[in-house]
């Protein structure tokens, strides 16, 4: 799909707001910044940089964005450091620091930093900070992963280059750590205008219900996830169970392709045996990128639900949201902050819970729609790209202004 | 009638810092409180009214939130609910009246001080950037345009943080309206105004019909005056 115009999200966000935007890039204009991460394409953190690079540009700050190169043997580390960072129980050996440091030197040997602001994503490129020395930029290290409960030895390694940032970015309190450097943060975000969020005609949803042989008269209710025992895709179709004793209602798990994840492929076994029987469950594996599909299938859904066991933020949550559908959402990791029970959608604790508020908001439409439209301003004003721009635009001024409470400009 | 001084509108925008200070229980929650730096009470104060402004919510602050959803101590979230922001001019007096009703709680309740919560707060504060838009008012249509044109993000610059943040003792609108208008009644109606219990919304809404009544208000009076005449 075509990158949006920074025009066009002015039409989505209030015009004051997007006003305020513009006035802000005003003040950094002509500033050159780097974002930096592991990988080009594939993963959140490239989507959201191949939206986010060409809208600064346009707002007149002088984006780049650089990968860097890594072997096999490398990118293998960093995986392994990531689940460590993720608290997962997985060996770290002294090879693997061996390995990263080459890495980082050899990317330092290839790469230049004559920018104002070099903005390192994840933990993969953090020890580019030896580049510091020779650099007039200020650094920051922008962190979109869970790191409230890491392994120590990796997170003591890591920290060793964190802390010689000039600042930091997480994407909820929560997950930030004990570190000599400022701590922003701020929210992961949503783009609109992409396929998996832009409006859509009801002629597409149709389309794709009738793909899928959904029945549009009957309540649909949606989990959109993948394959992972910690979204809870079991405890769905149980929730789903108690619901369809009184409402005769379909229920449809969609989520990515499992084939190159054997515990993905055990999860989905489970979930078809479990769903075994039932013409109204749709078990959908969704090819990558899916996004017109996901968009339709939340958009039709009468109950968006999101029963997750853990979670880091939820975009899925964000994305249903901001269709203005009643959610339904385990009480777990990011999703508290935008599921505010009984105003922005509702929050639950068990499969009981779920199959109580699913049924609540069957039977209660006037309810359903006032949160789901609630639900669609909280997003509006915190959680799609254009705060993130802002933010962005913000943290560049407080570089310039360290200390300070309040900045006139 | 013409202002000595036009009105200039200013937005200030937000970018929120994690002070890395939590709190998992009552004591340590009061503890920090007495500690924390101004702009971390004030973001948590009105970080909800401030981002939820499409409706009012059940709690008016993160504190009451916090409280309430993660302890479950429903009377004391709503008496952090129920604070009424507008009795402080500044940020030190405000911070003592939450320490003050955690306090007293505790004191009622000594067993309450160490139950953990679900999950801890984190201490946050705010990195307030402030700059000019382009909207100036000579005379009140003028400003009631302007209010209009504005972000709600300048309306809460000029109601909530000229006031709390910089030491303003009323808001900015009633203070222009006094000095360059001399119409102290019209400058008290919008200082009543109770701007908590509004959506940001509503509240511009009920600044400009203050201003429009007022405005009517005089022409009423000219009206007399004339028939009178």
């Amino acid at each position: 799909m075509a990158q949006s115009k920074i025009s066009e999200y002015a039409k989505i966000i209030r015009p004051q707001n997007f006003d305020e935007i513009m006035m802000l890039a005003e003040r950094v204009k002509g500033k050159r910044v780097k974002m930096v991460n592991a990988t080009a394409v594939g993963g959140g953190v490239a989507e959201i940089l191949t939206r986010v690079v060409p809208l600064f540009n346009e707002l007149g700050v002088k984006t780049k964005w650089d990968v860097i190169k890594g072997s096999g043997p490398f990118f293998g580390v960093t995986k392994t450091f990531h689940n460590a960072l993720h608290g997962a129980p997985v060996e770290i050996t002294p090879e693997m620091y061996k390995i990263f440091n080459e890495a980082t030197e050899a990317n330092l040997a290839e790469m230049t930093f004559d920018d104002d602001v070099v903005i390192i994503h994840d933990p993969q490129p953090a020890g580019l900070i030896a580049a510091r020395e020779k650099s007039k930029a200020k650094w920051v290290w922008r962190c979109h992963i869970d790191t409230s409960h890491p392994q120590p030895d990796v997170w003591t390694f890591l920290k060793g280059f964190v802390g010689r940032y000039d600042a930091s970015i997480f994407s909820t309190p929560w997950f930030a750590r004990d570190l000599p450097i400022p701590q922003y943060f701020i929210y992961p975000a949503i783009d609109p205008l992409a396929e998996k969020n832009r409006e859509l005609s009801a002629h597409e949803i149709d389309a794709v219900l009738r793909k899928y042989q959904l029945d549009r008269s009957r309540p649909l209710i949606t989990q959109i996830s993948r394959f992972d025992h910690l979204k809870d895709p079991v405890g769905v179709i149980e929730a789903y169970r108690l619901v369809k004793k009184t409402i005769n209602c379909q229920l449809v798990l969609a989520g990515g392709g499992a084939s190159d994840d054997p515990e993905g492929t055990q999860v989905l076994n489970r979930v078809q045996e479990a769903a075994a029987g039932d013409p109204d469950i749709h078990i959908l594996l969704l090819p990558p990128f899916a996004d017109l599909e996901i968009n339709a299938l939340q958009r039709a859904s009468t109950v968006v639900l999101q029963k997750s066991l853990r979670e880091g933020f939820g975009l899925t949550v964000t994305e249903a949201l901001w269709k203005a559908k009643p959610v339904v959402a385990s009480a777990v990791g990011g999703i508290t902050l935008q599921v505010i029970h009984n105003f922005t959608g509702m929050l639950v604790h068990s499969i009981e819970g779920a199959a109580y508020q699913i049924r609540y908001l069957i039977n209660n439409p006037q309810i359903a729609k006032k949160l789901g439209e609630y639900g669609r301003e909280h997003v509006r004003e915190k959680f799609l790209i254009t705060r993130k721009l802002r933010n962005y635009l913000l943290l560049f001024i407080a570089l310039d202004n360290p200390g300070k409470d309040v900045i006139q400009l | 009638m013409r202002a000595k001084v036009p009105f200039e509108f200013y937005t200030s925008s937000q970018l929120v810092e994690i002070t890395g200070r939590r709190a998992i229980d009552l004591k340590e929650f009061v503890s920090v409180m007495k500690e924390i730096e101004e702009s971390s009470i004030f973001y948590h104060i009105h970080h909800a009214f401030r981002e939820h402004h499409f409706a009012p919510g059940e709690y008016s602050n993160d504190y009451a939130h916090w409280v309430g959803e993660e302890l479950g101590e429903n009377a004391l979230a709503e008496k952090l609910t129920n604070i009424n922001i507008k009795d402080f001019s500044d940020l030190g007096a405000l911070r003592k009246k939450l320490v003050e009703i955690v306090e007293a709680h505790l004191q009622a309740n000594p067993g309450n001080g160490e139950v953990q919560a679900k999950h801890k707060f984190y201490f946050c504060k705010n990195i307030g950037v402030v700059q000019s838009t382009k909207y100036i008012a000579w005379d009140l249509e003028e400003f009631c345009a302007g209010l209009k044109k504005v972000g709600l993000r300048s309306l809460f610059f000029h109601f909530f943080e000229a006031r709390l943040r910089l030491g303003r003792k009323s808001n900015d609108f009633s203070d222009w309206i006094k000095d360059n208008f001399g119409d102290e009644t019209l400058a008290r109606r919008i200082e009543a105004l109770d701007p908590y219990i509004y959506t940001m919304d509503q509240l511009r809404d009920k600044i400009i019909a203050l201003i429009g009544g007022e405005k009517e208000t005089l022409l009423a009076k000219v009206f007399k005056w004339l028939k009178v005449k």
